[in-house]
């Protein structure tokens, strides 16, 4: 099974290094590179640590589903 | 066995081309390398074999010196609280796949070495077998590198380059 994640775009937008936030949730800086490639799931308590990096909910950072490009979501959040 | 470096103490990475290289470097020279080698010395011939063999096996030792200090390796054998989860997730499968690949090259070896007693002993046919010391010790070390490596091995084979960044 195939878990999207939006790990970069919020990794970017917090202007981390995948060091650093390898380093805030204790795994390998290339472990966080396997994840944002989507070539790893990750457990529950580290999807959970990192949406507690990020102060979000898990289900912003990790779907089942392919998650909309973020253009779209913003068109759809103007529109409302 | 990992070779930890003070420089490297997480060991060094090698390109999973290179990784896969190594692998197969070392266990086709050596075992290529063993059977030229232990080719008796009785003519000019039979000494430029030996001396190829010999080259051989030096090359695949150099192999595994490289894997026995890369990040693969310390990943194969590393205690397990120093590794996180995606790192023991994948070097259990890992070493799943090298018991089940050393217990079958084992059970061959030790199948062959039966009928080859039961063929020779009825003499039906004459297959070779280890009698002396110098065929024992290059089984013996070949044995115990492929013990050594196999985990290594499989995790060069089944994972694909990380993405680095540049200071990583």
């Amino acid at each position: 099974m195939v878990t999207y994640n939006r790990l970069s775009v919020f990794r970017a937008e917090q202007g981390m290094s995948r060091k650093e936030l390898a380093e805030a949730v204790g795994v390998n800086p290339q472990t966080i590179g396997y994840l944002e490639r989507g070539d790893y799931a990750p457990s529950v308590e580290l999807a959970l640590k990192l949406a507690a990096v990020f102060a979000t909910p898990v289900e912003a950072l990790f779907s089942l589903e392919p998650f909309p490009p973020l253009a779209r979501a913003i068109a759809k959040q103007g529109e409302s | 066995m990992f070779i930890r470096s003070a420089s490297r103490p997480f060991g060094r990475h090698l390109p999973r081309g290179v990784a896969r290289g190594l692998v197969i470097a070392l266990y086709t020279l050596y075992p290529i390398g063993c059977a030229l080698q232990l080719v008796p010395d009785d003519n000019t011939a039979s000494a430029a074999l030996s001396i190829t063999g010999l080259a051989l096996v030096v090359a695949a030792i150099a192999a595994f010196v490289l894997l026995a200090g890369s990040s693969l390796q310390r990943q194969a054998q590393e205690e397990e609280a120093k590794l996180d989860e995606r790192e023991l997730a994948e070097r259990n499968r890992a070493a799943y796949g090298a018991h089940a690949v050393f217990s079958g090259i084992v059970l061959l070896g030790v199948i062959y070495l039966m009928l080859s007693q039961d063929l020779v002993s009825s003499g039906k046919l004459s297959l070779w077998t280890p009698t002396a010391f110098e065929h024992w010790n290059a089984l013996f070390w070949g044995f115990t590198m492929l013990a050594l490596t196999l985990p290594a091995a499989f995790l060069a084979f089944q994972k694909s380059d990380p993405d680095l960044e540049p200071n990583e």
